[in-house]
């Protein structure tokens, strides 16, 4: 397990952020979801070794995150939400120094933060100072000063914040093959589903402090046996309103036909209604939930 | 495009461990605070009464070897007593800690400008830039980064206090050509560096609190300027109006009966007592109440570098020495050799309090002011 928690419960004064949580979590590209307040920071900083907690007990990586904090910090990477840099650094002065605060020599630091600049694209702006960076090339060089002195987890709190599509894009990029391709495992806090669909394989969904689903995403979003997505080539009104008179539920979004079938009938049908009325079926398909609806679905519960 | 792209590579090295980590700290703050042409400038400026000591405890090693080469310079060293100059050797203990005491006293004015350019950057630029966040989810605890960031402070004072301070002990042992002189100098370099030592914490700590209380540094330097400038004038102030109320006091008490005294001459007409012998006595009288007051005069205290100052006296022993010399002089003219020349004599235990004092307040508004990640919003 990457982590797993019993029983924690964390108070801040009267506000109870973590309500007797309880989860294990494999390694891999872990995607943290939940609303504002949920207790994904609180849950953030207990992955750090940051915070005491009331009750309960955990491991990170192997390790009693109530006795063990420094160490765990050694094998943790953390890319935090807001801008922060280490002011009047060039960028790869920036990465050795957090190197180095890890425990890197000077010397195996200054090496590891070129590679690591090289591979998050800043190789170009290394010698640049750091407050001439913009929003995009300072997303990068907190990846790449998470991840110089390999961790075995990194966390990513909202890693797009205001970024534009391509430099999104580049750092959905990045972190997809840190996760995937280099065994690096991720924990990815998000407000963006597609973000989170982009590069997890594993959600977990916190509300109120407390655990309200947690799966492999292909799971959770689950496929609809009696749902189906249908694009004809002529007339959909006139295709939905047949299916409507035949007891099907039929709804229109954009080009699509979203229709569930009624209980004792078969997918056969819709291919007979089509020929019925000369349509061409040109797309069909089960209907699967997306992220979203698993998020809304999981924070809706009583 | 990199001309080499060979991707992410996996790292396998060793770290240290956590006992050091604020050591990375320090080492960074110095590599950014060198980069600064003023500090390097004044870092060269304050080796020059670093200098001056040094020829001067070289010089008097060879005047205690009645070297041949400073001959042509005795001429020059009329200053000192004949008796000084006669046995040199005598005075070592004393001549040695008078210089240091000067030293020392030159290099606390360097301190404080090393530490307004070194310092106001060291958190308020942190807090700026926010990057608590940065070092904080690192294996690195509060007091590794209060260390490391003391350390930057403490690195730059080593070279301008301690660093002359050991290199002119060894010159002038060198040119003593005297081992009794470890003997007689060693606690006065021991306690030198302890100075040092109070001086780089007393002030890092201060100036730390003064940079966590400012994102903007100017402000903190203003700040500091404060300390320094403001607290001197006003110590200064206030000593200077006690001694003249002193001073009005002695001449209101002395004057109206001195008016009536009258020297009787034969002819039997009097006349005045001459002025100049008024002033002479009342000089003296105020010779010796300042010397009993300045053994309870607190007026200093509110000066920063003051207090500094004679926390240093005491760990050297300056008054001690200057007592010494003083018993040179004729004992008419010893009270006032004394005050020409001793530093403030009130207990030095009242300026270690105020330093003590600023200490635990500066310690508590970096508690206060540099929260951990766990605390941070």
């Amino acid at each position: 397990m990457l982590f797993q928690f019993e029983g924690v419960t964390k108070t801040y004064g009267t506000v109870t952020a973590l309500d007797n949580l309880s989860l294990a979590v494999p390694a891999g590209a872990i995607g943290l979801l939940g609303p504002n307040g949920s207790g994904k920071t609180t849950m953030i900083r207990m992955l750090l070794g940051l915070i005491p907690v009331d009750n309960g007990s955990g491991e990170i990586l192997g390790m009693d995150f109530r006795q063990r904090q420094l160490d765990i910090r050694r094998v943790v990477g953390f890319a935090p939400e807001n801008e922060c840099l280490f002011p009047r650094v060039e960028g790869v002065e920036f990465v050795a120094y957090a190197g180095e605060l890890v425990g890197m020599s000077a010397k195996d630091a200054l090496q590891r933060s070129h590679e690591v600049l090289d591979y998050v694209g800043l190789g170009e702006a290394r010698y640049r100072k750091v407050e001439s960076y913009s929003t995009g090339m300072k997303q990068r060089l907190k990846l790449a000063s998470a991840i110089v002195h390999d961790p075995k987890l990194l966390i990513l709190d909202e890693p797009t914040n205001g970024m534009d599509p391509a430099g999104r894009e580049e750092i959905l990029e990045l972190t997809r093959d840190l996760a995937h391709n280099k065994g690096m495992s991720l924990l990815c806090s998000s407000h963006l589903l597609p973000d989170i669909e982009a590069v997890c394989d594993y959600v977990v969904v916190l509300g109120g402090g407390r655990l309200l689903t947690q799966g492999g995403i292909q799971q959770l979003k689950q496929l609809h046996n009696r749902c189906f997505e249908i694009r004809v080539k002529a007339d959909l009104p006139s295709f939905a309103d047949r299916l409507s008179a035949l007891g099907c539920t039929a709804t229109i979004s954009d080009d699509l036909l979203l229709v569930q079938i009624p209980d004792g009938q078969s997918p056969q049908m819709l291919w007979e209604v089509a020929r019925e009325q000369r349509q061409q079926i040109r797309h069909l398909r089960p209907q699967r939930s997306t992220l979203e609806e698993v998020f809304l679905k999981a924070v809706e519960q009583p | 495009m990199p001309v080499f792209d060979q991707g992410y590579q996996h790292w396998s090295g060793e770290l240290s461990g956590h006992a050091w980590r604020w050591l990375a700290i320090t080492r960074h703050g110095v590599r950014i605070g060198s980069q600064s042409r003023a500090l390097r400038v004044l870092l060269l400026v304050a080796w020059i009464p670093a200098i001056v000591l040094v020829l001067t405890l070289c010089m008097w090693g060879l005047l205690e070897r009645k070297s041949g080469v400073i001959a042509p310079i005795m001429q020059f060293l009329t200053f000192l007593h004949p008796e000084i100059l006669a046995d040199p050797r005598h005075f070592r203990i004393q001549i040695w800690t008078i210089c240091y005491d000067y030293f020392l006293l030159t290099e606390l004015r360097f301190a404080m400008i090393v530490v307004l350019l070194v310092g106001p950057t060291l958190i308020s630029q942190d807090l700026r830039f926010n990057a608590l966040p940065l070092y904080f989810s690192r294996p690195l605890r509060r007091i590794d980064y209060f260390l490391g960031k003391l350390g930057v402070i403490f690195v730059f004072l080593f070279r301008v206090i301690i660093v002359p301070c050991v290199i002119a002990y060894v010159m002038g042992l060198l040119f003593s050509l005297d081992l009794s002189i470890i003997r007689d100098t060693l606690p006065l370099l021991l306690y030198s560096i302890i100075y040092g030592l109070l001086i780089s914490i007393s002030a890092g700590v201060l100036m730390l609190a003064l940079s966590s209380l400012s994102r903007n540094s100017r402000y903190v330097a203003l700040f500091w300027l404060g300390i320094w400038f403001v607290s001197s004038v006003v110590g200064g102030i206030l000593d200077t109006a006690d001694r003249e109320h002193r001073r009005h006091a002695m001449y209101r008490e002395m004057y109206p009966p001195m008016e009536n005294q009258r020297i009787h001459t034969p002819n039997g007409r009097g006349r005045n007592q001459p002025d100049w012998m008024v002033q002479l006595q009342i000089r003296e009288k105020l010779q010796a109440e300042e010397a009993e007051a300045a053994k309870r005069n607190w007026r200093p205290l509110a000066s920063y570098t003051a207090n500094l100052s004679r926390v240093g006296q005491q760990l050297l022993g300056t008054n001690a020495a200057w007592e010494k010399i003083s018993e040179l002089t004729p004992p008419n003219q010893r009270p006032r050799f004394l005050h020409d020349f001793m530093g403030p004599q009130y207990p030095w235990t009242w300026s270690a309090g105020v330093l003590l004092g600023l200490f635990g307040l500066s310690a508590c508004i970096l508690n206060f002011q540099i929260k951990s990640l766990d605390r941070l919003k």
